[in-house]
């Protein structure tokens, strides 16, 4: 190949990848924001909230996920403090007692079995080895949809976040030699 | 870019470098998950998960259900304390089945049956209740009283069967380990009776039994004639089966009032007994005397021919209208069928089971929403007699609390309950949560039955049908699609459309395995599908449970199997 014909391999090398580190993702993910500019960092700080204060587990066992309105509402009926991101909260969703549409990056395919009290109570993993360092965020990082696939950018690692794929489940369960069988997941 | 070479080699260039990116890596996944959502694939609805309790309202066995709810939809159902049969696994789908009945002629129905029944004659009038003991059944007695009419059931005296006190069990025929009672009462009773099963095929109890004794198909009542000498061999106390001999023989062996007693049935208000008409049997009732007839199959757990049935109807312009939740029953000859609730979006309670010799009370409730346009039997033949029952179900449960015997079990605690401690509003709710009013042994009378014996059918010829019919057990007119891969694949259960064959009797009758046929006795003809079986006995055809085939074949029919 002569040297010009290198250059314009390389430049064709060089789009592709411009195109597709930079393009791509911009094409592929929707993007949309949560209903309610939330601070994990703030409840932790001031609050002094623990994560299962507001993800608690119910009496059964089951995980109740993200908390509903009447949750928040308890300490939020009235203004606590002064910050435009909770006046707007409780203006839009508690006075009119209207339950925040929360978009959950965590959420896996319909045919997987999840259940965090195994996890956490016998497995005793930290929130943060499949969360990340959500529980420290002052804000909430924009919800990116993948526009093909339908989930959220978020369960394939991204920003610092742990992949929360199958792949990612069966390294930890084989690290842990707790890889028995497809039915632990998929029922 | 001057040329085509150029384009070409940034085409190359292109291609190559792409695969240092993300993008055709997270095309090919996502591509793969997308096609995981394609429209058609079921998804479960999202939701808060949840258990609730009910009983399954199949058969009379009752068993306790707790299904498994992801909001309000029920996503699995398993038994609580036992298990449940496939049948009750997967009656969470029965509502979205496609052969389900979800419109009728209501309207017209009810002018029609309004206006027949202003016409009528005495005790020309009936409903033929076939799922008798619930309280449903009571209101049927109580509005038939009033209009004067029939109150038809297919047992006029049930009995009830003590499998715990039972020592040695001769059955003849009957599915005792797989479908008889209630799989719980049956496990728990099994290691205290030895159990001889006399029947033609190795079905399931024959083969979980301690001794099957073969008989010929067909000699099912020549068998029941012999068990007096027989039982005094093998010590046998109790006998069961279909033979029309049976109660007698049990009569003689003494097993009334020690292995088989009256059915009970739970309390009921006493003004219900003042006005309930008698339970008559349909054999009991004049031909050609029934000019408007209400069936209700909607929660059926038997079936009756319909010769039998139409034998009893006026020659002229009878009106029979049928509640049911399929057309494949009497909803084929009735001139309405009126569509129902199913399990498990239906309110009712279950009738006493065969095993169950202390009363017991149980509600299936229901555990999804019934779509609209159904027909509530009971309020279609109470508002017929002009009495209220929509609130029947209650007004026993208060009956039962006035008598305040017994307890209260709750399956999601475990806990049983003395029924005195409940005030009646508790009851109430903790009976609509799946609980179990049960009257202990210590505080139940347990009364004698009374010798029904029905006379034997007379044997057929066998000149032009060489082969004797041998029903499956009854399943329930409407079951999940899922079944079908049960009844293809596993071979434990014959398909309600299918008979099975000896090779030797499936080439004489020129079908194969799979192959449509059509099966012929004295009273018609229905198609079905071959299964050739050599575990079937020869000059015999194992016949699955459609409502079709029972039409055509009673108990030890003569048929035979034409290809198509």
């Amino acid at each position: 190949m002569t040297l010009r014909g290198t250059i314009v391999f390389a430049a064709g090398v060089l789009v592709a990848l411009g195109a597709g580190w930079a393009g791509f993702p911009r094409v592929i993910y929707k993007t949309y924001t949560q209903p309610v500019d939330f601070s994990h960092q703030v409840h932790a700080d001031k609050a002094g909230s623990k994560c299962d204060d507001c993800h608690a587990f119910r009496a059964d066992g089951s995980f109740a996920g993200v908390p509903t309105l009447d949750k928040c509402a308890g300490c939020h009926a009235a203004a606590m403090g002064s910050t435009v991101a909770e006046k707007n909260f409780i203006d839009r969703y508690v006075t009119p007692g209207r339950e925040p549409q929360w978009l959950v990056y965590a959420r896996q395919p319909e045919n997987v079995y999840f259940s965090h009290i195994t996890h956490v109570k016998r497995g005793n993993l930290k929130c943060e080895q499949c969360h990340g360092a959500q529980g420290t965020s002052n804000t909430l990082p924009p919800y990116q949809q993948d526009r093909i696939s339908g989930y959220s950018r978020d369960i394939w690692g991204h920003a610092g976040r742990p992949a929360m794929t199958m792949d990612a489940c069966v390294a930890c369960h084989r690290q842990s030699h707790l890889e028995h069988s497809c039915l632990d997941c998929h029922k | 870019m001057r040329n085509r070479r150029d384009i070409f080699k940034f085409a190359g260039g292109a291609v190559a470098g792409a695969f240092f990116t993300p993008a055709p890596w997270r095309l090919l996944t996502d591509t793969a998950l997308w096609s995981e959502n394609w429209p058609g694939i079921p998804r479960p609805a999202r939701g808060e998960i949840s258990s609730k309790f009910t009983n399954c309202a199949l058969c009379p066995a009752g068993c306790a259900v707790r299904a498994r709810c992801v909001g309000d939809q029920p996503v699995s159902l398993a038994g609580v304390g036992g298990g449940l049969c496939p049948f009750g696994l997967t009656a969470h789908h029965l509502p979205y089945h496609p052969a389900r009945l979800r419109k009728g002629p209501v309207q017209e129905a009810t002018a029609a049956v309004f206006q027949s029944a202003s016409q009528r004659a005495p005790n020309a009038i009936a409903v033929l209740d076939l799922n008798p003991g619930r309280t449903v059944s009571w209101t049927y007695r109580r509005a038939m009283a009033s209009l004067k009419g029939l109150y038809l059931a297919p047992e006029s005296h049930p009995v009830a069967y003590d499998l715990s006190a039972a020592r040695t069990i001769l059955s003849i025929g009957a599915p005792l380990l797989h479908g008889w009672g209630t799989p719980a009462n049956v496990l728990a009773a099994r290691p205290n009776f030895r159990l001889i099963q006399a029947e033609a095929v190795e079905s399931r109890t024959a083969m979980l039994a301690d001794e099957w004794i073969r008989i010929a198909p067909g000699t099912e009542s020549a068998f029941a004639q012999s068990i007096p000498s027989l039982a005094y061999a093998k010590g046998i106390d109790l006998v069961l089966g279909d033979a029309p001999e049976i109660p007698e023989i049990n009569r003689q062996l003494g097993a009334f009032g020690k292995t088989v007693f009256a059915r009970p049935e739970a309390p009921v208000p006493e003004s219900w007994i003042k006005n309930a008409a008698d339970i008559t049997e349909l054999a009991a009732v004049p031909d050609h005397s029934i000019s408007l007839l209400l069936i209700d199959e909607s929660s059926a757990v038997s079936y009756i021919p319909w010769h039998r049935i139409q034998r009893k109807l006026v020659r002229e312009n009878p009106l029979v209208v049928t509640f049911a939740v399929t057309r494949g029953g009497y909803a084929r000859y009735a001139q309405y069928a009126l569509p129902t609730a199913v399990y498990p979006e239906l309110l009712d309670d279950i009738a006493p089971a065969v095993d169950c010799i202390h009363p017991t009370f149980r509600i299936a409730a229901p555990l999804v929403s019934s779509p609209k346009g159904l027909v509530n039997p009971a309020d279609f033949v109470s508002a017929l007699a002009g009495l209220s029952a929509s609130n029947s179900l209650r007004e026993r449960a208060d009956a039962i609390r006035q008598a305040g015997l017994g307890a209260v079990f709750t399956y999601a605690d475990a806990k049983q309950t003395p029924l005195k401690d409940l005030t009646a509003d508790a009851f109430w709710k903790s009976l609509n949560e799946g609980a179990r009013w049960d009257r202990p042994p210590g505080l139940s009378t347990l009364a004698r039955p009374s010798a029904t014996s029905r006379a034997p059918e007379p044997p057929e010829s066998s000149s032009d049908l060489p082969l004797v019919a041998i029903r499956e057990p009854y399943t329930p007119a409407l079951v999940s699609p899922l079944m079908t891969k049960l009844y293809q694949e596993s071979g434990l259960l014959l398909a309600p459309n299918r008979v099975a064959l000896h090779p030797a009797d499936a080439r004489a009758s020129g079908v194969t395995n799979g192959a449509r046929a059509m099966l012929q006795t004295h009273l018609g003809k229905c198609a079905v599908e071959v299964t050739v079986d050599p575990a079937v006995p020869p000059g015999a055809v194992q016949v699955g449970s459609s409502p079709g085939i029972q039409d055509v074949c009673g108990l030890s029919s003569r048929a035979k199997v034409v290809s198509l």
